[in-house]
């Protein structure tokens, strides 16, 4: 697996790239993320990247990980 | 204000005998000595005693008086089945078998488990029993391609736990997501659940994972009468901010490769 392929950077790009970020945290089971731009946003590439679901409400958007979201938001702090 | 102040006090007055001196089943103090007590009206005592009997503290029986309710079990949501819950809490579970049957997966159902539309799931609906009352109706839905012979035995030897099934197959839930919500029970959930006056229920969904693997999706409705919600908790997380953002926002040639990704790359 390519750096830019890994879970991590996937999630990144569909949420729009680490400009579009305006902070991310871990939620026990789910990535909680405030965006700048929710329509950019890439709702089936966030499930292709692996996660269970996807919740938007206004710019905040929630991905469903499970436990490993502690792991991947450490990837996610490497990349921004 | 006055009015109100006067059956607070009472009712405060009765929430410390339920708390501290009176045991589950024992009678509570009559109308008539409390409106002594207090110098009030019976009016304002029937207001307090009203108001616990509707938090579920006290328990009116018509001609017979007014009880210290059985206090509610702590409901903490854990990724357990029904059955080792109430053994966990002391008592002795009985699950009904109500319904199981291979259908085609309704769109929400197919959507929770991960699976293409109308795929087959196995449907199953239980009513649990605790220490010989209904304390919840469950509603399950599993997919039939993880899980083909789960309804093998049924309905004679269906499997008490789902989960044990689960791990049978090598697949040990260990995460899951529920959401809880409080609503009147329908008249048939009144029926199963033996329901009187009072028809609240928290109503759980739960999707059950084991790994990357969706096992289970329920609906659940708890009687809201028998369980009040515990839940742990924890400060929030640190969150995590792009460290160079305020740079890169306000350069106009930035091409960082990880910052270029548009939506449209990742789209198949």
């Amino acid at each position: 697996m390519t750096p830019h392929d890994d879970q991590a950077s996937r999630i990144l790009r569909a949420l729009g790239g680490v400009d579009n970020i305006v902070e991310i945290e871990p939620c026990t089971t789910r990535l909680r993320s405030e965006v700048k731009d929710p329509a950019v946003v890439d709702q089936p590439a966030l499930r292709a990247a692996g996660a269970h679901g996807v919740v938007v409400s206004g710019r905040v958007v929630q991905v469903v990980i499970g436990p490993a979201v502690d792991v991947l938001a450490s990837e996610l702090e490497d990349l921004m | 204000m006055a009015p109100d102040y006067k059956h607070v006090r009472v009712r405060d007055y009765l929430r410390g005998l339920v708390a501290h001196e009176l045991d589950v089943g024992a009678t509570i103090p009559s109308e008539r000595e409390l409106c002594e007590r207090f110098g009030v009206s019976r009016m304002t005592v029937r207001q307090a005693i009203d108001a616990l009997v509707n938090e579920g503290l006290l328990h009116r029986e018509q001609g017979r008086g007014t009880f210290v309710a059985p206090p509610r079990t702590d409901m903490e949501l854990r990724l357990v089945g029904f059955g080792d819950d109430m053994r966990r809490r002391g008592m002795t579970p009985y699950t009904d078998l109500l319904d199981a049957e291979t259908v085609e997966a309704p769109w929400d159902v197919a959507e929770a488990l991960e699976l293409e539309a109308r795929s087959l799931v196995h449907h199953v609906q239980r009513l649990g029993w605790a220490d010989g009352r209904p304390m919840a109706l469950e509603e399950s839905w599993v997919s039939a391609t993880a899980f083909p012979d789960l309804l093998d035995g049924a309905p004679d030897a269906f499997p008490e736990s789902l989960y044990a099934t689960f791990r049978d197959h090598g697949h040990d839930p260990d995460w899951g997501e529920d959401t809880v919500s409080a609503s009147d029970a329908s008249t048939h959930e009144a029926e199963l659940l033996q329901l009187g006056a009072a028809r609240t229920v928290l109503r759980i969904t739960r999707r059950t994972f084991a790994g990357q693997v969706a096992c289970a999706f329920s609906r659940s409705c708890y009687r809201a009468d028998r369980y009040t919600l515990w839940v742990p908790l924890t400060a929030p997380n640190p969150v995590v901010t792009p460290r160079v953002r305020a740079a890169m926002t306000s350069t106009p040639g930035s091409t960082e490769p990880r910052s270029a990704g548009t939506t449209q790359e990742v789209r198949r």
